[in-house]
């Protein structure tokens, strides 16, 4: 069975945003109400001669113990049987529930305005109803054998997709010999999105 | 990694927060009211004030909710009943179920006493309303099965008071809200004010057609939630002053505001139970002094869950 992770390595991000970039064109999600389904953070830490910048890229963590899944009362966020959580927008009310459940600030709207705004935008709109969005993993693209937007676009080859149930996928290797580390691990979420520390 | 920010949420506001206060407030006062008709003393006026009120608080707290959906038509999958049954690990599905059955059971149970009220029928729609040959029948048939529906309406009230607490708790990222003590306070103070709007009706609009051992005994009971919130408060301040930074953070967030302080704790609870507890040992007397006291406990339950919603402190490692 397929269970997929991503691994970001924070050494090579580069905060070039271009994960960003082909996410919205691959997804048409809402950028003109700044809302992105990956986002890059840019941070500074320390003083003086020893300041440092991070570059932090932000996306939803595919949980094994999603708290948006739980709280959702439609059930139209779900999880795949290859690990990915997703959202079935017919059968989103839009309460936003999962937005505040979610500790990666991974969820938001996707309103009728934006759909408005959206036809112009992106021409073909594939949406049809307003619901809650989010990361897929760009589940479309995994199904037929291709690398998710961002992972494909990254130049640094920061993003790194695999399967962590085959331990010779190199991806996996970093997750389980403990390189790649998740965020927020002690709520309880069990995310699939694991990060290599700035060194 | 570290965290790196802190930051508060913009999704739920105080549209929510007057949510969360009259969906609890509005099954607790349906709750208090039945219980008392049913085992304590017959009361036709305060069942029918009760349900009423009730379910209007009711309607008006979930017509808010459902104004800010995003895709109202898809709000159909939880008010089915086997919505629950899809999503029985949500807490806002049975929430709902629970909401939808309270108001259908309340309005069931008091509709046997507003058929033959004489001053509801000569009222222009509702009297009209009421006259009409199939809800007499309804009452009739309701009236056969009225402490079952009692306990419908009791047992959907109940969870629809705890409800409110448990949907925040089942936020994870937010220390203020994940944990078990949130849906004790918001019970506690569902019930509170509730007493305090009951009061408020029965010293304002039907002084003379209520017992006064029940006024008496609301007042006691009062002073006795007033008192837990207190209690509960303070524990939620010891809580959230030591173990992570995101609960302390709350913490700075609720007692540096004068919202928080002298609005709920000061005005919303500690006044209020100086003003009750004179009047309960005959220090005041007349209607004015519990009235303004219950007026107090109101502004203080819709605080509470106002500075709630908006001393939830996310940390994020960005």
């Amino acid at each position: 069975m397929t269970r997929y992770v991503m691994v970001i390595d924070l050494n090579t991000c580069v905060g070039c945003n271009a994960c960003m970039a082909a996410c919205s064109l691959e997804n048409q999600t809402p950028v003109w109400s700044d809302h992105w389904r990956t986002y890059v953070h840019d941070r500074e830490s320390g003083a003086g001669n020893s300041v440092r910048r991070h570059f932090i890229p932000r996306l939803c963590n595919h949980c094994s113990n999603p708290p948006c899944m739980t709280v959702c009362p439609t059930g139209a966020t779900y999880r795949t049987s290859d690990g990915v959580v997703l959202v079935d927008e017919s059968l989103c009310m839009g309460c936003q529930a999962c937005a505040l459940a979610c500790p990666y600030k991974a969820r938001y709207p996707y309103t009728h305005a934006d759909i408005k705004t959206g036809k112009e935008y992106y021409g073909a709109l594939r949406r049809k109803a307003p619901s809650m969005d989010k990361c897929s993993f760009c589940h479309h693209r995994l199904k037929v054998g291709e690398l998710p937007a961002c992972v494909r676009t990254c130049p640094g080859g920061s993003r790194m997709l695999g399967d962590l149930d085959n331990a010779a996928h190199p991806v996996a290797e970093l997750v389980h010999n403990g390189t790649a580390k998740p965020l927020l691990a002690h709520l309880g979420t069990r995310p699939n999105v694991y990060y290599i520390p700035q060194r | 990694m570290e965290i790196m920010s802190y930051t508060t949420q913009d999704m739920w506001t105080w549209w929510f927060a007057l949510y969360l206060f009259l969906g609890g407030m509005g099954a607790a006062v349906i709750v208090v009211s039945f219980l008392t008709h049913m085992y304590l003393r017959e009361e036709k006026e305060l069942v029918m004030w009760g349900a009423l009120s009730g379910v209007a608080m009711l309607g008006l707290g979930s017509g808010m909710l459902f104004l800010h959906l995003l895709h109202k038509w898809a709000a159909i999958y939880i008010l089915t009943p086997w919505g629950i049954l899809h999503k029985p690990d949500s807490w806002i599905a049975w929430g709902s179920q629970f909401i939808l059955w309270l108001q259908i059971a309340a309005v069931l149970f008091a509709l046997p006493f507003m058929v033959e009220k004489p001053r509801l029928l000569r009222w222009p729609i509702i009297g009209n309303v009421l006259k009409m040959e199939i809800v007499r029948n309804v009452a009739a048939t309701a009236a056969r099965f009225q402490t079952l529906l009692g306990w419908v309406a009791i047992i959907t009230g109940l969870g629809t008071a705890v409800y409110t607490g448990l949907l925040l708790q089942s936020f994870p990222a937010v220390v203020l809200w994940h944990n078990p003590a949130v849906p004790i306070l918001f019970t506690v103070s569902a019930f509170s004010t509730s007493m305090a709007w009951l009061l408020i009706v029965m010293y304002v609009f039907i002084y003379h057609r209520v017992d006064h051992t029940i006024r008496a005994l609301y007042e006691r009971v009062d002073i006795g939630l007033i008192t837990a919130e207190l209690v509960v408060i303070y524990s939620f301040f010891n809580y959230t002053l030591s173990g992570s930074e995101s609960g302390y953070r709350s913490a700075e967030l609720l007692w540096n505001d004068s919202g928080w302080v002298l609005g709920f704790v000061v005005c919303g609870l500690m006044i209020p139970l100086v003003m009750e507890l004179r009047c309960v040992f005959g220090r005041w007397t007349g209607k004015v002094p519990i009235v303004t006291a219950s007026m107090l406990v109101l502004s203080g339950g819709y605080l509470l869950r106002h500075y709630f919603m908006a001393a939830g402190v996310y940390a994020y490692p960005w």
